[in-house]
């Protein structure tokens, strides 16, 4: 037996566990091995200090530095489960979450829009296009009426032209909405209001329920209802190209129709341009072959009532002070359309 | 050798049902085993506790998952050697351990002392006494590559069987005896290092 191999033998010649056969033949090997029996002298003193080595004492506080470690890191834990909850969370959850997040802002957004006071105007419902600033001035249009209807109160209208009192009925309600006009229930009670009126065929722009629902808003019929700063009446045979040209007009002169409904018509127009406008709006309805009475006020009536079918024009002068237009250079038209 | 003692079943049960007397009596009886293996590993007395603490956190933490109650003298050691193989490797990295060199002081555990470690008289006994031979085995084993300290820890300084060595090192007993040989034939060429 070489050296090498009885040294790699000392392990197990110091744990004993080499066979009697083994054994002996290292003893031999060792008895003539001076380099081996040192090897072996140094191998067990190795083991004998290995194995006098003793245990260490626990240092004192062990036990209650860990309950101090224990309760330091529950409360680092139930920190980052209450704080950072979503930062933990893996990316295939967060993902959804801030998808079903961005749809509901989006929905919120819509919700809120919709719900505004200033609701926008919707050309599709009159078929014209609008500005929003129309909207606006709304509010103080309706109170210029008002303040009109104290004034005179005892001006006739023209036929086909809504009477005092029916307008007066469509108002009473209209300037409460005015004031408050984002309240949805306050929207409806205007409608039933108009309807309750429609059932009495006194509101010239009452019409059937049905279409209440898909005709125009409450405000366009606010609009109508509060009486313009001018009022126009044509007498026309041709309809279709009487409005045509009316819109055309409108444009022309730097204006346009705020509101439609039925044969009445809401215009904005620089003030500047009004004389002009009307002398155009004659023409037009000259050109369709129709009587005409335009008549600014409600002054009227009574002698446009006693000769049908003859031109007439009559003009009956508001206050400037009523124009409450919110530009000041800007005025409110209204424009009723009589067929023959 | 040594060994300490065998916990309870019951008291194993107990602490998995969250019963905090149970646990601060594992911690009791255990501690000693957990803290010596600590410190043989790291050498350093206050990252042996530390480590230890963290051991009966972990342990605290886990011990619902713990299947047979009676492994878990087991359990507890791997624990301990996981923690100890993630702080060793942790503190290398840091070259903690690159100012030990034969002339440095070190930790000892009464603290730190100068390093022993020439011999004028030539005469082994008389140089090591029984306290200077332990700091020198530490120093020895810190010299040693950690899968060697291991064997060697458990083997022969905590007594730990072939058998149960087997099962915390998942290794043949053939080759834990072979690895173990080397390292105590490494460890005796450190401490002959040592004495010249």
């Amino acid at each position: 037996m070489d050296c090498e191999k009885v040294r790699d033998r000392f392990s197990s010649l110091c744990e004993k566990e080499l066979t009697p056969f083994e054994e002996r033949a290292i003893k031999e090997h060792l008895s003539s091995c001076p380099a081996c029996q040192k090897e072996l002298e140094q191998f067990e003193k190795t083991m004998r200090w290995l194995h006098s080595v003793e245990d260490v004492e626990v240092p004192d506080g062990f036990l209650p530095g860990l309950y101090k470690k224990m309760k330091e890191r529950k409360e680092i834990t139930s920190a980052e489960k209450s704080g950072k909850r979503w930062l933990g969370l893996p990316f295939p959850l967060k993902l959804p979450a801030q998808a079903v997040a961005m749809v509901a802002i989006v929905f919120l957004v819509l919700y809120l829009t919709k719900m505004m006071p200033m609701r926008a105007y919707h050309p599709k419902e009159t078929g014209q296009p609008s500005s929003p600033s129309s909207l606006e001035k709304k509010p103080e249009q309706v109170s210029a009426d008002k303040e009109m209807k104290r004034e005179r109160p005892n001006l006739q209208i023209a036929p086909g032209v809504p009477s005092r009192k029916d307008i007066g009925q469509a108002e009473t309600a209209a300037p409460r909405k005015v004031e408050v006009p984002s309240s949805s229930m306050e929207v409806t009670k205007y409608q039933a209001s108009d309807l309750k009126e429609a059932g009495r065929g006194k509101v010239p722009f009452s019409e059937e329920p049905e279409r209440i629902e898909k005709g125009p808003s409450a405000r366009e019929k606010l609009a109508f209802a509060s009486k313009p700063a001018q009022e126009i009446v044509l007498r026309i045979s041709d309809r279709e190209k009487v409005i045509s040209q009316l819109y055309k007009l409108a444009k022309q002169f730097g204006g346009e129709i705020i509101t439609t409904e039925e044969d009445k018509f809401l215009a904005s127009l620089p003030k500047s341009s009004f004389p002009q406008f009307e002398k155009e709006l004659t023409r037009v309805s000259s050109s369709a072959g129709a009587d005409r009475a335009i008549m600014r006020g409600r002054a009227m009536e009574s002698a446009e009532s006693e000769s049908p079918g003859q031109v007439k024009k009559e003009i009956v002068e508001k206050k400037p002070a009523t124009l409450a237009t919110r530009e000041e250079s800007r005025m409110i038209v209204r424009i009723v359309l009589v067929q023959e | 050798m040594k060994t300490s003692p065998k916990v309870p079943r019951e008291v194993i049960e107990s602490c998995k049902a969250g019963d905090q007397k149970a646990f601060a009596e594992i911690v009791f009886q255990s501690q000693r085993k957990v803290f010596n293996i600590a410190y043989r590993m790291l050498g350093n007395s206050e990252e042996a506790k530390d480590l230890a603490q963290e051991v009966f956190i972990s342990v605290f933490d886990s011990i619902k998952d713990l299947r047979e109650e009676v492994k878990f003298d087991s359990w507890l050691t791997q624990i301990t050697l996981n923690h100890c193989r993630n702080r060793w490797k942790y503190l290398k990295r840091r070259q903690y351990f690159n100012s030990d060199s034969l002339d440095d002081s070190i930790e000892t555990e009464d603290g730190e002392v100068p390093s022993a470690v020439h011999d004028p008289s030539d005469n082994p006994e008389a140089l090591y006494e029984k306290k200077m031979i332990r700091e020198l085995v530490q120093r020895g084993l810190q010299k040693l590559r950690e899968d060697q300290r291991e064997l060697l820890v458990l083997r022969d300084l905590q007594g730990f069987s072939y058998d149960e060595i087997c099962e915390l090192l998942g290794l043949p007993e053939g080759t834990i005896k072979s690895k173990l040989h080397r390292a105590r034939m490494d460890l005796k060429r450190v401490l002959e290092g040592f004495a010249h």
